[in-house]
């Protein structure tokens, strides 16, 4: 391997790791991140000239610790006190950390860390970034292209958010236990939160990021791998593996959508597809609705990436499925997700009324007309269809959905309408 | 140890309409809170307000300058009803002891800073 790929390898295993140990030793949050910043820099500099060091964790680790140790001496010359990380009894005593221990205590370091971020008194979207930059180590700007802002303003977010938790006091800590399944649901929410954001539609070439939402799923692995058979953990990587098994097909060669039937189902991640199986049969029915959602939506998911061809869906069970998942989650996107799926079984009558209601709850939404536009046009209503389709096209923000949008109309005008 | 005032907001009519059991239910839920707090810091002060129809305001300005009004700062829906100024290892803990207070409260957990130069009590 190149210095630079086993740069690049170590800083995506170990940036977690080694924020954690710097955190606990010198409880600085504002200087950190900046130490271990410098600290890869010096390595992308010195590796490839002095070769790559024996243990490239354990380097960085000095480095950034000498950086440290660099502005606490600056500061103390100045006499100038920051404030300090509140971390708890166990982690008080080990001033200093060290990549030698590698041990439970570290590991037990990475999930307050993990806990630390994905905090309720931290915004979700701080919450979300502050994991991703802190945990997983995705550099500033790509965490900026996922939640699709400038780079400044999610710097300055990220900064926001190290504040608020050394002002209000949000520990480096372990919850009490009674506390932490309901903290392991925040980390869970926060994790799907990123992961989201990669497939929400940008607009130009940046259609999906969905190489970005993989470090959020990347985030749910490290945290499930710190609290092994956690439900919550378990059912949202299992829902993310199977949503993010089929990234690859998403987009053609030309940057335009193509949508499931069309997918290309060979350049679907078929292990990812296996493991998110696999968990799902881990993961039993469970009286928490989080919970629950998550395993319904992973059960539907399932369903698709299992069918070899998209006429051997069990359309069936996805929409057994979704009147399950309605009961958890009575949310307008569900309900239009189950007409799409009604539509498929009993075809497109009953996908228009399971369509009904949702106008005045999603009034900006194009996706209500451009399902009814299919529907109807299924139905050979094509005056119909077209003026769905319009409405769709007309609310539609995204390039790349709209020009989907427009080439459905552009078929739809060259059928003749149906006496 | 972290400081923190602890905020209570509330419909200043609820307590008025609570009968003496659910009053009952206010005041242990408070020693409630108040115990967790003593057994992980300490209160350094506390009190309930009276209400904001009692309140003035003093506007913006020097001396003289500053207008007085009847009322509160701002029209909150739940005007602040009361305070809890406090000494806990972190906001977690905050968080767990506000908890404990009655339910029909909304609370804010507020961290205090010191103001350089200048010594609070």
């Amino acid at each position: 391997m190149t210095p630079d790929g086993v740069l690049a390898a170590t800083v995506r295993a170990e940036w977690g790791r080694l924020v954690s140990l710097l955190l606990a030793a010198y409880r600085r949050l504002d200087l950190v991140e900046d130490a271990l910043g410098d600290a890869v820099e010096a390595a992308a500099r010195t590796w490839v000239r002095d070769g790559v060091p024996e243990r490239p964790a354990a380097w960085l680790h000095t480095v950034a610790r000498r950086r440290v140790l660099d502005r606490l001496r600056a500061e103390a010359m100045h006499t100038r006190k920051e404030p300090l990380l509140v971390v708890d009894a166990d982690t008080a005593p080990r001033r200093e950390g060290s990549m030698a221990d590698p041990g439970g205590i570290v590991e037990d370091d990475r999930l307050r860390l993990v806990l630390m971020c994905c905090h309720p008194a931290l915004a979700p979207e701080v919450a979300s970034a502050l994991a991703l930059r802190l945990v997983v180590g995705v550099p500033t700007a790509d965490v900026a292209r996922l939640f699709l802002v400038p780079e400044p303003t999610m710097a300055a977010r990220i900064t926001r958010g190290k504040k608020k938790i050394v002002a209000a006091g949000i520990p480096f800590a372990m919850p009490d236990a009674e506390d932490l399944p309901a903290r392991m649901r925040i980390v869970a929410q926060t994790a799907y939160l990123a992961f989201t954001a990669g497939y929400a539609p940008g607009s130009g070439p940046d259609l999906l990021r969905a190489d970005l939402a993989g470090e959020a799923v990347g985030l749910v692995r490290v945290t499930s791998q710190l609290r092994p058979g956690e439900p919550v953990l378990l059912a949202l990587l299992a829902l993310m593996l199977l949503q993010h098994s089929r990234r690859d097909a998403r987009v053609d060669g030309h940057g335009r959508l193509v949508l499931l039937p069309d997918q290309d189902r060979t350049r679907w991640h078929h292990d990812e597809v296996s493991e998110g199986v696999e968990l799902l049969a881990r993961v039993g029915p469970s009286p928490d609705p989080l919970v629950e959602s998550y395993r319904l939506q992973g059960l539907i998911a399932a369903e698709h990436a299992l069918a070899p061809t998209p006429d051997a869906t069990r359309w069936d069970r996805i929409c057994e499925a979704y009147d399950a998942l309605l009961g958890v989650n009575p949310s307008p996107a569900v309900r239009l997700a189950r007409a799409v799926a009604l539509a498929e079984r009993d075809g497109p009558r009953a996908g228009l009324a399971g369509l009904e209601g949702l106008d005045d709850e999603l009034p900006a939404s194009h996706r209500v007309p451009a399902v009814r536009g299919e529907l109807l046009a299924r139905l050979g209503d094509v005056r119909a269809a077209t003026a769905a389709l319009d409405t769709a096209i007309a609310r539609c923000a995204n390039d790349v959905e709209r020009t989907h949008l427009e080439m459905r109309r552009a078929a739809l005008s060259t059928k003749q309408p149906r006496r | 140890m972290k400081r923190y005032v602890v905020l209570l907001a509330y419909e200043p009519a609820e307590w008025a309409r609570a009968d003496p059991s659910s009053r009952q239910s206010f005041v242990e839920d408070h020693r409630a809170f108040e115990q967790y707090v003593e057994a992980r810091g300490r209160c350094r002060s506390s009190a309930a307000l009276a209400d904001v129809d009692t309140a003035t305001t003093l506007g913006r300005g020097v001396g003289d300058a500053r207008t007085v009004s009847d009322g509160p700062l701002g029209e909150l829906a739940e005007p602040i009803g009361g305070y809890y100024d406090v000494e806990l290892p972190d906001l977690d803990s905050a968080i767990s002891a506000a908890r404990r207070l009655p339910g029909a409260y909304t609370v804010e957990v507020r961290p205090v800073v010191d103001v350089e130069g200048h010594a609070l009590a």
